[in-house]
């Protein structure tokens, strides 16, 4: 039985008339890394409010570390890291202060000087007043007060937002850090090469609803094939006219096809032309993702 | 908690020094420059007679007169629109600001966070008028011999300390309209508006017979802003119904901020439900 640190079924938001989110069914495994991606205004940030009971689900319910998020949300945030996507901080305060106070509020504080090393890390001055910062400084800020606790569950918004490269890498080595010593990370990201790098599943949830849940190695195989042919004798331009098939380029030597149905169909048809080389080009995560948003594609979770 | 606590009053220093030495001014004029007025106030009864300034609840006849209507009717005035801004800031404002998700994130009940906040605005409330009181009284030893009164400056002092519950209840009042209106600033005017229509509507009902039965619905007829106020000393009845009304609206925030869908943004009745016609998955 798998042993799952987030778990929602028909979580369901709405406001007013307007929708957030209908019918969330996701599990998120203990001890992975879980990629929550979708297109702004599709449910992201909502799905991980109603976790942390920053907002309440219209129907639905929601359980976090094996607790009800709702009725039992002071237990189970004790033992989750937070980073939200538009962080608004204490500008008055000096970001010592502020780390100082963050931890003072966490019953879960074995290591009140952690924050100290997570900055130093992420070359981050904590004797300036937080008005100060920049925006990456920040973020920054956010990012040593989503850590700080060493969390056993961490729920980011989009966490390398405004940090330059070599930071965006040094906290890519942190989720890989906590995820290694035992954490959960479930966080939300629109820059898909860091998901790819990182994630051992990916959810895309889109106009509310979780299309897909997959694997990230078994959605870049499986999701479509892209092809490359070289022939012989060049096929007609409807040679490859066929549903689930979309020819991409050609040119004096072949033909590149994006194979979504019907690849047995492709590979005879294209065998009758006579083949000299054929050549599978890698998909990305972005170019998957982006068949998501642009078709609205169902799905089923994994 | 105490480090939240901490953090609230921290918050509030500037605005607590800034409004202090502003208020203060207000009093320490209006003090300092009565013995100057005086003859000349004695003779402009009959202006002062006028409707306007009975609905103002001004009488100028003594120094318990003027002090009462000026220092002991429009502190709380003006001292109720910091209430109404610090009020609804520290819970409508930073939820509109996206710093109340930060606090809300942490392993702390709900009612845990309006209760820190409402300690630290009473807290900020009573430092301003112990300043406002101070400076006031320090004003009025100094104009004593000029000034024909039975007043003491104890009597000065606590005239003003006894400001603090009224004050309290505007305040909270506004801290509950930050947990029920959709933002700040409505939540800001609506409070604006009880403190206005009290201050006018408790002064208006006094001139007006047919008013007088709703005259106890306003919370300046808890304030006796008169000299009688030094005669008989502040009726126990009138602070208890001010502290009152503050600690129920002050429940009733902790109530509905229980409920409440942070930022939202919508009034309570506001609460989502699934249309019918939502195409829900299989």
């Amino acid at each position: 039985m798998t042993d799952y640190i987030i778990e929602t079924k028909g979580l369901s938001v709405y406001y007013g008339r307007h929708r957030g989110i209908l019918d969330v069914d996701l599990c998120v495994e203990t001890g992975e890394v879980f990629g929550f991606l979708g297109p702004n205004g599709a449910g992201k940030t909502t799905t991980q409010r109603v976790l942390l009971d920053i907002i309440r689900p219209t129907a639905g319910e929601a359980h976090m570390l094996g607790l009800d998020c709702q009725k039992e949300g002071v237990v189970a945030r004790d033992r989750v890291g937070y980073l939200p996507g538009e962080l608004s901080l204490y500008d008055n305060m000096k970001a010592r202060q502020f780390f100082k106070m963050y931890h003072s509020l966490q019953k879960n504080n074995s290591d009140p000087k952690y924050w100290q090393t997570l900055a130093d890390r992420i070359d981050l001055d904590t004797s300036r007043k937080i008005r100060e910062y920049s925006r990456g400084n920040k973020q920054k800020v956010g990012v040593v007060m989503a850590f700080m606790n060493k969390p056993e569950l961490l729920i980011l918004d989009e966490p390398t937002t405004g940090l330059d490269p070599l930071v965006q890498q040094t906290v890519m080595e942190l989720v890989r850090e906590a995820n290694q010593a035992g954490a959960t990370v479930f966080f939300s990201s629109h820059i898909l090469p860091e998901v790819h790098a990182v994630c051992d599943r990916v959810g895309i949830i889109r106009e509310g609803k979780l299309v897909a849940t997959e694997r990230v190695e078994d959605m870049t195989r499986q999701h479509f094939k892209r092809v490359r042919f070289n022939f012989a004798n060049m096929p007609p331009d409807d040679a490859f006219s066929k549903d689930g098939v979309i020819e991409l380029a050609r040119d004096e030597d072949g033909i590149t096809l994006e194979v979504h149905h019907h690849l047995d169909v492709v590979m005879e048809t294209a065998a009758s032309y006579g083949i000299i080389d054929i050549e599978t080009i890698p998909v990305s995560l972005e170019e998957i993702f982006l068949a998501y948003y642009g078709r609205g594609n169902g799905g089923s979770n994994a | 908690m105490l480090r939240l606590l901490q953090q609230e009053l921290r918050s509030r220093r500037n605005g607590i020094i800034g409004w202090a030495i502003g208020l203060s001014l207000l009093p320490a004029i209006y003090v300092a420059m009565y013995p100057q007025f005086q003859d000349s106030l004695a003779g402009m009864q009959d202006i002062l007679d006028m409707e306007i300034y009975k609905a103002m609840g001004m009488s100028f006849g003594t120094f318990e007169d003027w002090l009462a209507s000026t220092v002991i009717n429009l502190v709380p005035l003006i001292l109720a629109i910091y209430a109404v801004l610090d009020a609804t800031g520290t819970l409508a404002g930073e939820e509109d600001n996206g710093k109340l998700e930060l606090i809300l994130a942490l392993p702390i009940k709900r009612w845990q966070i309006v209760t820190v906040k409402a300690i630290a605005h009473a807290i900020a409330l009573f430092l301003i008028l112990l300043i406002v009181d101070i400076v006031t009284t320090i004003v009025f030893l100094g104009i004593e011999s000029q000034v024909e009164t039975s007043l003491t400056a104890w009597d000065v002092f606590w005239s003003l300390l006894y400001l603090w519950p009224i004050v309290m209840a505007f305040g909270m009042i506004s801290l509950f309209l930050g947990t029920f209106a959709p933002s700040r600033r409505v939540a800001a005017l609506i409070a604006t508006v009880v403190v206005i229509v009290s201050y006018f509507g408790n002064n208006l009902s006094s001139q007006i017979s047919t008013l007088e039965s709703i005259k106890p619905l306003f919370l300046y007829n808890y304030l006796h802003a008169t000299a009688t106020l030094w005669v008989d000393g502040p009726q126990v009845n009138d602070v208890l119904v001010s502290l009152g009304v503050a600690m129920a609206v002050f429940l009733l925030a902790v109530v509905f901020f229980q409920r409440r869908d942070i930022t939202v943004g919508a009034w309570p009745w506001q609460r989502g439900k699934i249309p019918a016609d939502a195409v829900r998955t299989a």
